[in-house]
């Protein structure tokens, strides 16, 4: 019978040497973590995260995790979620508030749909004046009845706008022909 | 629909609406995938996963949009770097729910073992291994991974896998022939 020590396999070696860290490793933050999961860094700098991820296995299970995603084709998402994270964005109460007061009378023209609110106002504003020039128009005709009503009213009895009490018109007509 | 690396960042980070709606668009698959992985593990509800993922598009957005302007982009890509803040964040939701209940079945044995601690092992001396070498032990003998799943993940072919784990070997070899494990 042989004496010699039999010679442990790799993983029975592996398994009996100390692997654990006394102390553990400095925290990684996301952004390095996405670059060393792309493979982008520096020997050194990779190093620190291969450090942290062989002593974390919370970290390493991360790791294993994302690479699988990321290098797999992914199916759709729930479309409630899209909607939910959507509404986060746009609504008046989530809008920052502007520097000054001067400026929060002006549109913000980086945004498509100010641009269609200037246009839309801009309409208004048109559409208000023909309106006011109109009315100014019939105004002015009614200050011409009153004032034609005031002139005769002070030989002759009241009468009522509108009506045709002084015979001018058949003077006109009769004129005509 | 808009791809992730075709997000103007700039106008995402200012906040403006279509920018917004796009990015979501394009990111809502990556971030209910990561999420759903993470959570797979806590036995949440499906709607214990809209709302982790919701948890991440609010960090993204939130103080005006304090996080999203951290992402560099000359250091990872979009995705990966959404995929990394996604998990952390899906792992602070579960946290939060305190829900951690797999069945003792699903838990690897691995985990449940509990060592001997009256075995004597020897110290790997400071400088023998590089981090990725011990990196790549740990999780060939550790936890069993396979050489494609490690290439993966470390983005590196599999021939290097094997290298990289039979030098590491002949080193620790070569150190401790001398006194036998």
């Amino acid at each position: 019978m042989s004496t010699e020590r039999t010679p442990l396999d790799d993983k029975a070696l592996w398994r009996s040497l100390a692997t654990e860290r006394p102390v553990a490793p400095a925290a990684v933050s996301d952004m390095d973590f996405a670059a060393w999961l792309e493979g982008n860094l520096t020997e050194a700098e990779a190093a620190r995260i291969d450090e942290a991820v062989t002593a974390d296995p919370a970290l390493r299970q991360a790791a294993l995790d994302l690479a699988d995603i990321l290098s797999k084709p992914l199916p759709a998402a729930p479309a409630r979620m899209s909607v939910r994270a959507q509404a986060l964005v746009g609504f008046p109460a989530e809008r920052q508030p502007r520097q000054g007061w001067l400026e929060s009378l002006l549109p913000d023209f980086s945004q498509g749909l100010a641009f269609r609110r200037g246009a839309l106002a801009a309409c208004a504003v048109v559409v208000a004046a023909v309106g006011f020039m109109l009315g100014g128009g019939i105004s002015e005709q009614y200050q011409e009845a009153i004032y034609a009503s005031s002139q005769s009213s002070s030989g002759t009895a009241i009468r009522p706008l509108g009506r045709d009490t002084t015979g001018e018109l058949a003077d006109l007509f009769s004129d005509a022909t | 629909m808009t791809e992730l690396s075709q997000i103007d960042l700039r106008s995402l980070a200012a906040g403006h609406k279509r920018t917004w709606d796009a990015f979501v668009a394009a990111a809502s698959p990556l971030i209910n995938a990561v999420a759903r992985r993470t959570l797979s593990t806590y036995r949440l509800s499906e709607d214990d996963v809209m709302d982790a993922a919701q948890d991440v598009f609010v960090r993204l957005c939130a103080n005006d949009f304090r996080l999203l302007k951290t992402y560099d982009p000359t250091r990872a890509g979009l995705s990966t770097w959404l995929a990394v803040v996604a998990r952390s964040a899906a792992v602070d939701f579960a946290r939060r729910r305190r829900q951690a209940t797999a069945p003792i079945d699903e838990v690897p044995e691995a985990v449940l073992a509990v060592e001997d601690r009256h075995v004597e092992k020897l110290k790997i001396p400071d400088g023998l291994l590089t981090e990725r070498q011990t990196l790549i032990l740990r999780c060939l003998y550790d936890e069993e991974r396979d050489v494609a799943e490690i290439a993966q993940l470390l983005r590196i072919d599999a021939q290097t896998v094997r290298s990289t784990h039979h030098k590491a070997l002949l080193r620790l070899r070569e150190h401790f022939r001398g006194e036998p494990p």
